[in-house]
């Protein structure tokens, strides 16, 4: 059904030119990559938190709301470096099973961390008592290595 | 100079890549595909706590946490991290030595990450040994905060070297020059 839309967004004149070009498409694969590491950063330091271990000095509120705006201005990134990655090589992207596996992640990942985990964090420790911060912990560490692997796995088995 | 240099590092590599383990590792199917996973899925462990270390000393992030605070928080989740992502990036080595023998950003990686090093052993020994002095100052002392932005820096080039790794032809024409593949 969507392979029209994957046809047609690889056949832009955008994606023909990081397809085509020789240091764009490493150039964006870096930056995704730096936005990965400050996105992991943000997403850990907060997980962990809610599971009990890490920075437990600090209280989960606070935490969270210093975290955020890497959080936030990370995806930003990891989105605006993420679509000319894709569309440049789209019909790939749409055959692979990997691809699939990482924007299925990617959704629910978005849902847990940017607004279930939100909920969670914004009151204090105790409030939703001992057991759902860290059942949205652990949901959120697996959803986002499953994205980071599935992400990998494009390039490598596709 | 640089050249002979790595001739002399060359029989190295080239019985690495001889070896039956070595030759079977490459040889794997799904070997280095699980391998590269796992380094890539811990380098986002490491430089992901890392970064919020050098933030924390540079006075970008969590600068209401004591410094001590921060390192015990995040450090065993660091060296777990470190123990994966060296692990994996040894045998990743170990399993293809003569493809990274030539490669320019491999080199320039393992260069960047031996500074690295060098940065993290002279806080340790230096800056951190007056930590209680300063670690609950929003805004650590010149030294800390110098060391903290050589390692986030460092850190970025590792991240970034280490990507274009996959482009060695995107090299500098000098290191064409040298002849090493």
């Amino acid at each position: 059904m969507l392979q029209p839309f994957f046809q047609w967004m690889g056949e832009l004149g955008f994606s023909a030119y990081f397809l085509n070009s020789v240091w764009p498409t490493p150039i964006l694969q870096c930056i995704h990559l730096l936005a990965v590491a400050v996105f992991a950063g943000a997403v850990l330091v907060v997980d962990l938190r809610l599971l009990g271990r890490g920075l437990t000095w600090a209280s989960i509120p606070d935490l969270a709301r210093a975290a955020q705006p890497w959080l936030v201005w990370s995806f930003v990134v990891l989105v605006l470096t993420g679509i000319p990655q894709m569309t440049s090589t789209a019909l790939k992207q749409y055959y692979s099973p990997f691809f699939w596996w990482k924007m299925e992640a990617l959704f629910v990942g978005v849902v847990v961390t940017f607004v279930i985990r939100r909920i969670i964090t914004s009151k204090e420790e105790g409030h939703f008592g001992p057991v759902w911060p860290k059942v949205v912990g652990v949901t959120s560490i697996a959803l986002w290595t499953s994205v980071t692997i599935g992400a990998r796995l494009i390039g490598l088995l596709s | 100079m640089i050249g002979s240099l790595f001739e002399t590092m060359r029989p190295l590599f080239e019985w690495v890549d001889a070896m039956p383990s070595s030759v079977s590792l490459r040889e794997s199917l799904n070997g280095y595909v699980y391998l590269l996973t796992a380094h890539v899925v811990s380098m986002g462990l490491v430089a992901g706590v890392i970064a919020y270390w050098d933030m924390r000393l540079t006075g970008v992030a969590l600068r209401w946490i004591p410094v001590s605070k921060v390192k015990s928080g995040l450090f065993p989740w660091l060296y777990a991290g470190v123990i994966i992502n060296a692990g994996t990036g040894f045998v990743m080595l170990y399993s293809q030595p003569m493809r990274y023998y030539p490669n320019f950003w491999f080199w320039f990686k393992m260069g960047m990450l031996l500074i690295l090093a060098l940065n993290a052993a002279y806080f340790h020994q230096n800056i951190e040994k007056t930590v209680d002095q300063w670690e609950r100052d929003p805004v650590a002392p010149l030294k800390a905060r110098m060391a903290g932005y050589v390692s986030l820096a460092l850190w970025a080039g590792v991240i970034v070297t280490g990507r274009m790794t996959a482009y060695s032809g995107l090299v500098p024409q000098w290191w064409i020059d040298l002849g090493l593949g």
